[in-house]
């Protein structure tokens, strides 16, 4: 790869490329762009309606108490009160005074019955707020105190002065008016809440989004009951569609000009000059690379000198960069598979919908940091709101993702030649070829299963993500310990680890790389397990981050730690060779499999992840 | 010669045919559908699994067991009382309830002490612990919250008195699910708006890809002007998006979710799919190119979708109206009203395309 060559490829990718977007086109995309600005002002002015509006239907005479009720919610719709409407279905609730007609029957009535009490709540709250007397009004305040349970840490110094609200980690105050803010205005006001968050709204270091902020990890709040409420991931949400969004923009284009190389034999051109493989595709990849960082930038210098997040640094910038490889290499993988524009419009939603989730499900979680790392966009979020970062912090959540990205483009490129990129296959037997394009001898199974290990780690992490709500919800609904969690995150593991390190073989053999020979396969088999293996201790990343606390996370890595107060003959033996023979065996069996071809190669997987998914359970429950 | 074909080798028809064949050879549509399936699954999930945290009465809990102390415990006791997630421990000594907490057997920690407010009257001042960094303590705070409502209401009927409007009293509880809401005023529109979306977004690239392979003057040789194959496209994609959402209503059916009006719904589908797709095949002949077509094209719906929040009636509310079957007058007016100028909107793109010069692609 040289420099020059890949800069001028750059250029030419900026300047003439054939599919190039033009003057007029920026014009209207910056006429566009200041419309969406409008669009965004007005809706957050609320002249708007809300989605939610009218869509129940009570009836409340102009007399009752009610009547103000559903007048004040936009989610009501007040009629005259009309049993027969109620029974027709075109009234979901009828009132005569206070009194409810009827019982709910339908899903219908239950809700809005449901809702209309929570309306009439917070109705109740704002009269109250006028009151005069605010202790008959307000006779309850609370102060909501997080606090570490585990050990002998004395009272937390934060919380000393009650509800004054500071913090230490600075940036998290929060008053009710903050917090009305924060969620649109339809909670109590609080004017008169405690005495000590009478005080600054919302002053403090945090400034705007530090009072979401608050909302969200919430060390301390105060204020009447109906305003303490529990952490929401709204800062994600509106940092996951500041960063990802303008991202899936850049990867339309990107798309587009990978996959026009691709017709009518155009790329030939380039490839026929000296330029190198690596040349052409670094060269057009950095524009675009370079756009989405500059985008990721601008905004996070926005958010900095206007004050909506003072804190930002080039870390939050930083913490992009492999999110923003992730969406450019799964692209250009995807433009070498597509067979048309149309193929590559569905792969490039695909990914949009793939990327952004494992963005911003993690996120979600921003109170169990070991989770909420796993994406990289709560480095975002914890560096703009002020919270400080480790190093090992940093590379637990940027380091998977980016090798990832990396292969991905390895494999893409391995495409990226004539006898590939100008014919027409579809997009499994082109993942196969770009599996197949790596292979040269036996010893490749070594290697190719080191070389998706960065997808099974992601994966796994994603799947850690993702199970851990379910987690939260079968502990509600059995009430019993964390199990079905567990037990599914060690199902997603055994099926991802497998698939890792049997598909290259698989794409070996459909390419007749190896010999058909039971040998063959079985010393296949034992060669990936050897290379996923020894590159399975790269799990220990997850040591960089506190993930093994969690009892989920624990499971998933389980065979890449070595439990403690074990002999140490008994550590060898379990850590070292029980997985080390349990890869080689499980991958011997998927390659026997692979070896007669398609149906009996899944068979074989099926057979390889129910052997595995026994041993991580038995490992799971012994250790236990 | 045209007039003797029967209706269904109408040029426009047959394009129209090609291409939505096209997209079921390349097994896109079933990506596509996978890809939906998965965003609707996906919010749902997390939707279930956050309101299950956040709701405690969603599902049936394990209880929140928390420590009282302080001199108006006897109160707060009396409110958690009326709560079955929430068991409470009376503690006389501030120290063994703090020790109870940190040894984990206590989920939260009261501390409830009367203090003189500032109208003479007093106050009960609650000092709530809740444990940091455990997904539990959503569930936590949720219920200590509850039960805290629960006492704020009781301490203000006793005040009653001293207040100059008495509040709302409330109707009767009720267990509902709590899904209603979400499930017609997000997952429906989210469901039934994507494939007019994603329709568009292949309009865009049908007609493109002709231009950039070259293959539009091939087509240019058989017996069709340029405005029937552009007719052919839109059709065929402006009518993928309706076969799709009548899909999602008996998905949804499937599974319970009853949704009212399906005719008017697949009206309303179809005519923001044949607006979309208008603005897809305009932005293809304009440009020519795959590239800033469909750029102009996702700024552009985003604008006009975004926008839309300036008409009386937002398109998705328009939907989970229609859906849970309380639709009102602005509600057709909306229907009607995207109706004409899906027809409007058609009629002058199609002017433009047949003053575009078919040979310059």
């Amino acid at each position: 790869m040289q420099p020059s060559k890949l800069l001028r490829v750059a250029k030419w990718e900026v300047t003439k490329n054939a599919g190039g977007v033009d003057k007029q086109t920026i014009v209207v995309m910056v006429l566009a762009i200041l419309a969406m600005g409008s669009v965004a002002a007005v809706a957050a002015s609320g002249s708007g309606s809300g989605l939610e509006a009218d869509i129940y239907r009570v009836g409340v005479e102009e007399s009752s108490p009610y009547y103000a009720v559903a007048d004040a919610d936009p989610s009501f719709r007040a009629q005259e009160p009309d049993p027969k409407a109620l029974r027709r279905g075109d009234q979901d609730l009828t009132f005569y005074g206070t009194g409810l007609v009827g019982a709910p029957e339908t899903g219908k009535q239950a809700a809005a019955l449901e809702a209309f009490r929570g309306s009439a709540e917070s109705y109740n709250d704002r009269t109250l707020a006028r009151e005069a007397n605010q202790t008959a009004a307000f006779p309850v305040s609370v102060t909501l105190v997080y606090q570490e349970q585990n050990g002998t840490s004395p009272l937390d110094t934060r919380t000393a002065d009650g509800g004054d609200g500071t913090t230490t980690d600075g940036g998290s105050e929060t008053t009710p008016s903050a917090g009305a803010d924060g969620t649109g205005g339809t909670e109590a006001g609080g004017a008169g809440g405690t005495d000590g968050q009478a005080a600054t709204p919302a002053g403090g270091g945090g400034a705007s989004l530090g009072g979401i902020g608050a909302r969200l990890t919430g060390d301390v709040q105060g204020g009447t009951p109906g305003d303490i409420s529990p952490p929401f991931p709204f800062e994600s949400l509106v940092l996951a569609f500041l960063y990802i969004v303008p991202m899936n923009f850049v990867i339309q284009a990107y798309g587009s000009s990978m996959l026009s190389e691709r017709l009518n034999r155009r790329g030939e051109l380039l490839l026929v000059t000296p330029a190198s493989r690596g040349d052409i595709i670094g060269g057009k990849t950095l524009p675009y690379f370079l756009g989405a960082m500059g985008v990721a930038t601008a905004i996070t210098a926005l958010l900095r000198f206007s004050g909506v997040a003072p804190s930002g640094s080039p870390i939050a910038v930083l913490a992009v960069l492999p999110i923003a490889l992730l969406f450019l290499s799964a692209t250009f993988c995807g433009a070498m598979f597509a067979r048309s524009f149309k193929e590559l419009t569905f792969v490039t939603v695909t990914i949009t919908v793939t990327l952004t989730s494992y963005a911003f499900v993690p996120a979600i979680f921003t109170d169990v940091t070991p989770i909420a790392l796993i994406s990289p966009l709560t480095l975002v979020v914890m560096d703009l709101t002020g919270r400080p970062i480790t190093l090992g912090e940093f590379a637990f959540s940027t380091i998977p993702p980016l090798v990832t990205a990396l292969v991905l483009f390895g494999l893409g490129a391995g495409l990226y030649r004539e006898e590939d990129m100008f014919t027409q296959r579809s997009i499994p037997l082109k993942v196969l070829d770009a599996l197949a394009g790596r292979i040269k001898t036996r010893r490749s199974a070594l290697k190719m299963s080191a070389l998706l290990i960065p997808f099974v780690i992601v994966a796994e992490l994603v799947a850690i993500a993702f199970l851990f709500v379910l987690d939260s919800v079968t502990l509600n609904v059995f009430g019993t310990n964390q199990s079905l969690g567990i037990v599914l995150v060690l199902g997603v593991v055994a099926v991802v680890e497998e698939l890792g390190k049997s598909l290259h073989i698989y794409a070996g053999y459909a390419h007749a790389r190896y010999e058909r020979t039971l040998r063959s396969a079985i010393g296949l088999g034992a060669l990936s397990g050897l290379g996923f293996f020894i590159a399975e201790k790269g799990l220990l990343i997850v040591r960089l981050s506190d993930l093994e606390s969690l009892p989920i996370g624990n499971a998933a890595v389980q065979g890449a730690t070595p439990p403690a107060g074990v002999p140490l003959w008994a550590v060898a033996l379990l850590f070292l060779f029980a997985p080390l023979a349990l890869h080689a065996v499980t991958a011997a069996i998927s390659s026997v499999g692979a070896r007669r071809g398609r149906w009996p190669y899944v068979a074989g997987v099926g057979v390889a992840v129910v052997v595995h998914f026994g041993y991580n359970l038995t490992v799971v429950s012994a250790l236990a | 010669m045209r007039d003797d074909r029967p209706w269904y080798r109408d040029p426009r028809l047959v394009v129209a045919r090609r291409d939505v064949r096209s997209l079921s050879r390349e097994k896109t549509i079933v990506l596509a559908l996978l890809i939906q399936l998965f965003v609707a699954g996906f919010s749902s999930f997390l939707v279930v699994g956050l309101t299950s945290l956040y709701d405690p009465g969603s599902v049936s809990t394990g209880e929140v067991e928390m420590a009282v102390t302080g001199d108006a415990r006897d109160e707060l006791l009396e409110a958690a009382a009326e709560h079955e997630s929430a068991a409470t421990t009376a503690y006389e000594e501030p120290e063994t309830a703090q020790l109870a907490f940190e040894q984990r057997r206590a989920d939260a920690l009261l501390n409830a002490r009367y203090v003189p407010g500032e109208d003479g009257g007093e106050r009960i001042e609650v000092t709530a612990r809740i444990p940091e960094g455990s997904i539990r303590s959503t569930l936590i705070v949720v219920n200590v919250r509850r039960v805290l409502e629960t006492l704020e209401r009781q301490e203000r009927f006793e005040r009653t008195g001293s207040l100059e409007n008495d509040p709302v009293p409330l109707p009767p509880e009720i267990s509902a699910s709590p899904y209603f809401g979400f499930t017609y005023t997000v997952l429906i529109p989210l469901l039934l708006f994507l494939p007019a979306f994603i329709s568009g977004s292949v309009a865009v690239d049908t007609i493109t890809e002709e231009m950039e392979r070259g293959t539009l003057e091939l087509l240019r040789v058989a017996p069709v002007s340029l405005l029937d194959i552009v007719d052919g496209k839109a059709l065929g994609m402006a009518l993928l998006a309706p076969a799709q959402s009548l899909l999602w209503i008996l998905l949804l059916s499937v599974n319970g979710i009853r949704v009212a009006n399906v005719s008017v719904i697949l009206l309303f589908v179809t005519a923001v799919a044949a607006l979309v797709v208008t603005i897809g095949v305009v932005l293809g002949v304009a440009t020519g190119k795959r590239r800033p077509a469909q750029l102009l094209y996702s700024v552009l719906t985003l604008v006009v979708f975004g926008a839309a929040v300036v008409l009386p009636e937002h398109p998705a509310t328009t939907v989970a109206k229609l859906a849970v079957d309380s639709p009102t007058l602005s509600t057709y007016a909306t229907v009607w009203g995207t109706l004409a100028v899906a027809l409007l909107g058609y009629a002058a793109a199609r002017k433009y395309v047949g003053s575009v010069d078919a040979s310059a692609f």
